[in-house]
């Protein structure tokens, strides 16, 4: 089978003038695994979001079979028979799985819904691909692993030949992500075509009939399956032979900074509460919380400064029982957050650089005279050059509105500020989601630093390199409750991504 | 150039260019009945600006815009829209003219410094009514401040028509002669009650953009769920932002009556509101802005009648103008903020630079 579903000729993306796709072509065979392998920022959803009709590329075309397409719509893309399983679910929860699946199809025009054969199409194509999915269940009673299967349902009732899943495996534990794999290998085996992006080595080499390697835009190799191993990629991917920065670990008791004991949040929701939860962040270290997204992990970031009021348990900053559950209770006993979400909860996207760095500091004295009558704009101003020049934050100027600035200058407008309160708990969720090496780097050197002065950091991410390469202490969480603590000095691999899969191993004696 | 300039730049001719656009429409309807453009637009100009009294009614016309429209302002950079500056308003003269003409304990000026701060204070109370509900209840302010216009006017309705009607005529008893703000100019109505305008106009911008509070306020409006990330009390600062709205309309209907119709009857405060959430988005949201823009629509409104006096053209085609200025300022401003076309704009500004 060699025939060519879908080619993309010199696809070039420019969001102003930065390139995120440069003259990219691939093509995809009937019946094959294609991934598209790369960083963060690489480009490999900016040319699925073209592919999908969400972008309109710069330059280059489309080819479904041979024929020459115009995609500027989604429903376009849906037409030539693509499908998209995005990495956030776009599904409604109150809605069930039936009631999803055909939200949006607008071809259907009958004015009323013929529930009945709808129902027995989806349980035929449920069969089929064995998705296991009942059509009746509403989306909220739903694991995440099902609700992703319910997105390959709704692009398979559309007719999709060709899937593009999206880092499908980042929510998935490990046996679903097998799961997941056994239904890849069904769809191909029925003549459907997949586009598989991840930047997980192992299964990547595990399912892929082609890869294709992205870096910074552009199109660095292709391989066929069984050509090119892990470490090869991975170099590509980078685009220098790996040589990973590394930080020491530290392992000292200089006294608790932030403690939880007991904390329960929502404890009936296995992906968004917290389940007995007792964790303590040491003067000077980093403690990762490693785990796979959706077990917990924003909920204790938002207990952690002050968002969230825990249902049952104790919180102690600095030894100090919290009483009041408030973010300027927390700010003020000199906690800091980069959040998990920077443009929604970090930055004021209509602000100038300048007013963001002075967010949190607006009534301070050395900006507003007067007990804050009369704002500085100069020396608000000056203070925001030299935090961009210690932070390497690049904008055309400094009353350039942070919503203008890539993700990378955001974070470390984000961070300047952050740490320039010299916080005594700095946490840190997804501190370099979506960043470039450089500039991830770069995050890590400053955390690093800020853990030299003394301050203790809670870093939460899904990306378990970043926990094992940052934490000095490793706890993983899984349905809300911490799995167990690890050291972060010869931290034991096999047994944390054993309990990111809820897995703990009894102790051999 | 600044980006800072470049963005006033910017919004200034946003509002320019719509309101040309406009007039030049309103020439066109002018045109197509048949009347001379000029000659009508010079009737109009006339009204505006062609004597004394004629220069005085325009400013006496713009006095209560100005403050609703600053009211406009002031909610819509706390995140929320304040439809209910008619009703604060209405509520702010009742107050004033219970004040005035019921209760007289000192006379003179400091009565009316009293009713001017007891119509604020009674604005601020009808403005954290729709505040209070959206920061604690969730509902939504608009639908609120809008019903509560209706309120504010039936009760001056029942005022009027009742316990404080003057006689067999539906209106209340006119204010004492002492209380009433001073005329400024012989033979116009135009008083004092201006420079309150001008004074709370500077305030406000002051406040906003120069101040600590006004910096968190604008933060709260911009992005609420960040405000709150980074420790800001965002319901106190939504209801606090409500009330203020209000006391600036309240304070505006105190000085409509104290300085303008001295009485309450039918059509007080009619359509104001509104007026000022328009002129307020016209003024690309700024105090200052708003200010200009609220003189504007005063100078079309006077002008209008003139035109309709001297040529037949019907004031209609005022309306229409202000309406249009009104479009096109929204659609201006939400096309600029179109990704495509802000690269457009930038792009453009650089070849200028180079």
């Amino acid at each position: 089978m060699n025939e060519n579903v879908l080619q993309m000729k010199n696809i070039t993306k420019k969001f102003g003038t930065f390139t995120a796709n440069d003259n990219i072509s691939i093509s995809l065979r009937k019946g094959e695994v294609l991934t598209l392998l790369g960083e963060n920022g690489a480009g490999k959803s900016t040319l699925m979001n073209v592919l999908c009709g969400l972008y309109k590329a710069t330059g280059g075309s489309i080819f479904i079979k041979g024929e020459k397409v115009k995609i500027s719509s989604p429903k376009d893309s849906t037409g030539y028979g693509i499908g998209m399983v995005h990495q956030h679910f776009m599904l409604v929860e109150a809605l069930t799985v039936l009631e999803n699946i055909i939200l949006g199809k607008t071809e259907d025009r009958a004015l009323f819904i013929d529930r009945k054969g709808t129902k027995e199409k989806i349980e035929e194509l449920s069969a089929k691909y064995g998705l296991g999915i009942d059509p009746d269940r509403k989306i909220n009673q739903l694991s995440v692993g099902e609700q992703q299967r319910v997105e390959i349902l709704k692009a398979l009732w559309r007719n999709a030949e060709i899937l593009i899943l999206d880092e499908p495996t980042a929510v998935l534990t490990d046996e679903e992500a097998t799961g997941l794999f056994e239904i890849i290998e069904k769809l191909t085996g029925d003549g459907k075509s997949v586009i598989f992006i991840s930047h997980k080595m192992k299964e990547v080499l595990n399912i892929s009939d082609r890869i294709a390697v992205l870096r910074a835009g552009k199109l660095v190799s292709e391989f066929k399956r069984g050509e090119a191993d892990g470490s090869t990629l991975a170099d590509l991917m980078v685009g220098r032979h790996m040589v990973e920065s590394e930080y020491s670990k530290m392992d000292i008791d200089d006294g608790v900074v932030f403690s939880a004991r007991n904390i329960s949040y929502n404890k009936e929701s296995k992906h968004s509460g917290l389940n007995n939860v007792s964790i303590d962040v040491r003067k000077g270290e980093i403690l990762g919380i490693a785990g796979v997204d959706g077990n917990g992990q924003s909920e204790l970031a938002q207990l952690a400064t002050g968002l969230l009021d825990p249902d049952e348990g104790e919180i102690f900053l600095k030894g100090e029982k919290v009483t009041t559950f408030s973010a300027k209770r927390f700010i003020d006993s000199g906690v800091s957050h980069v959040p998990e979400y920077r443009n929604k909860m970090g930055l004021i996207g209509d602000m100038s650089v300048t007013s963001n760095l002075i967010l949190k500091s607006e009534e301070d004295p050395k900006f507003a005279k007067y007990g804050g009558w009369m704002t500085d704009a100069k020396s608000a101003r000056g203070y925001a050059e030299e935090q961009k020049e210690r932070f390497d934050i690049r904008c055309s100027s400094v009353d350039q509105d942070t919503g203008e600035l890539s993700g990378g200058n955001q974070q470390k407008v984000i961070l300047a500020r952050e740490l320039s309160l010299t916080p005594d708990l700095l946490v840190a969720a997804h501190p370099i989601r979506g960043l470039d090496v450089g500039a991830a780097q770069f995050i890590h050197d400053q955390m690093i630093s800020a853990r030299e002065r003394g301050c203790a950091i809670l870093l939460i991410s899904t990306d378990l390199s970043e926990v094992l390469l940052m934490a000095d202490r490793i706890a993983v969480m899984y349905e809300g409750s911490i799995m167990g603590i690890y050291d972060g000095q010869k931290p034991p691999t096999s047994e944390i991504s054993q309990a990111m899969a809820g897995k703990v191993q009894e102790p051999s004696a | 150039m600044g980006i800072r300039f470049k963005n006033t730049i910017l919004k200034v001719s946003i509002s320019a260019i719509s309101i040309l656009a406009a007039i030049l429409i309103g020439a066109i309807i002018i045109a197509s009945v048949g009347e001379n453009v000029f000659v009508a637009y010079g009737f109009l100009l006339r009204g505006a600006f062609g004597n004394a009294r004629a220069i005085g009614e325009t400013i006496v016309k713009a006095t209560p815009l100005i403050f609703t429209a600053l009211a406009a302002v002031f909610a819509y950079r706390c995140g929320m829209f304040n439809l209910g500056a008619e009703g604060q308003f209405i509520m702010g003269a009742i107050a004033a003219s219970w004040i005035s003409a019921t209760l007289l304990p000192f006379g003179g000026w400091l009565n009316t410094l009293l009713s001017m701060i007891i119509g604020a204070l009674a604005g601020g109370v009808w403005g954290a009514i729709p505040g209070l509900l959206k920061a604690y209840r969730g509902l939504n302010e608009m639908i609120v401040s809008i019903l509560l216009n209706y309120v504010a006017t039936l009760f001056m309705a029942f005022l009027y028509s009742g316990p404080l009607m003057e006689k067999n005529i539906p209106q209340t008893v006119a204010i004492f002669d002492d209380v009433k703000l001073t005329r400024l100019i012989e033979g116009s109505r135009v008083h004092t009650g201006i420079f309150v305008a001008i004074g709370v106009m500077i305030v406000a911008s002051y406040f906003l953009f120069k101040t600590a509070k006004g910096y968190q306020l604008r933060v709260v409006g911009l992005n609420p769920t960040a405000a709150n990330v980074n420790g800001l009390a965002v319901k106190k600062m939504m209801v606090s932002a409500f009330v203020v709205s209000g006391m600036i309309a309240g304070l505006g209907g105190a000085v409509e009556l104290l300085g303008s119709s001295y009485r309450l009857m039918a059509g007080f405060g009619l359509g104001f509101g509104f007026d000022g959430v328009a002129i307020a988005l016209i003024g690309q949201l700024h105090p200052i802005g708003a200010g200009l823009v609220a003189y504007l629509f005063a100078v079309l409104r006077t002008g209008a009648n003139t035109m309709q006096i001297a040529t037949g053209i019907t004031t209609s085609v005022v309306d229409i103008v202000q309406a249009v200025i009104i479009i096109f300022a929204v659609a201006a401003t939400a096309i600029i903020a179109l990704p495509g076309v802000k690269a457009i704009v930038n792009r453009k500004w650089k070849g200028a630079e180079q």
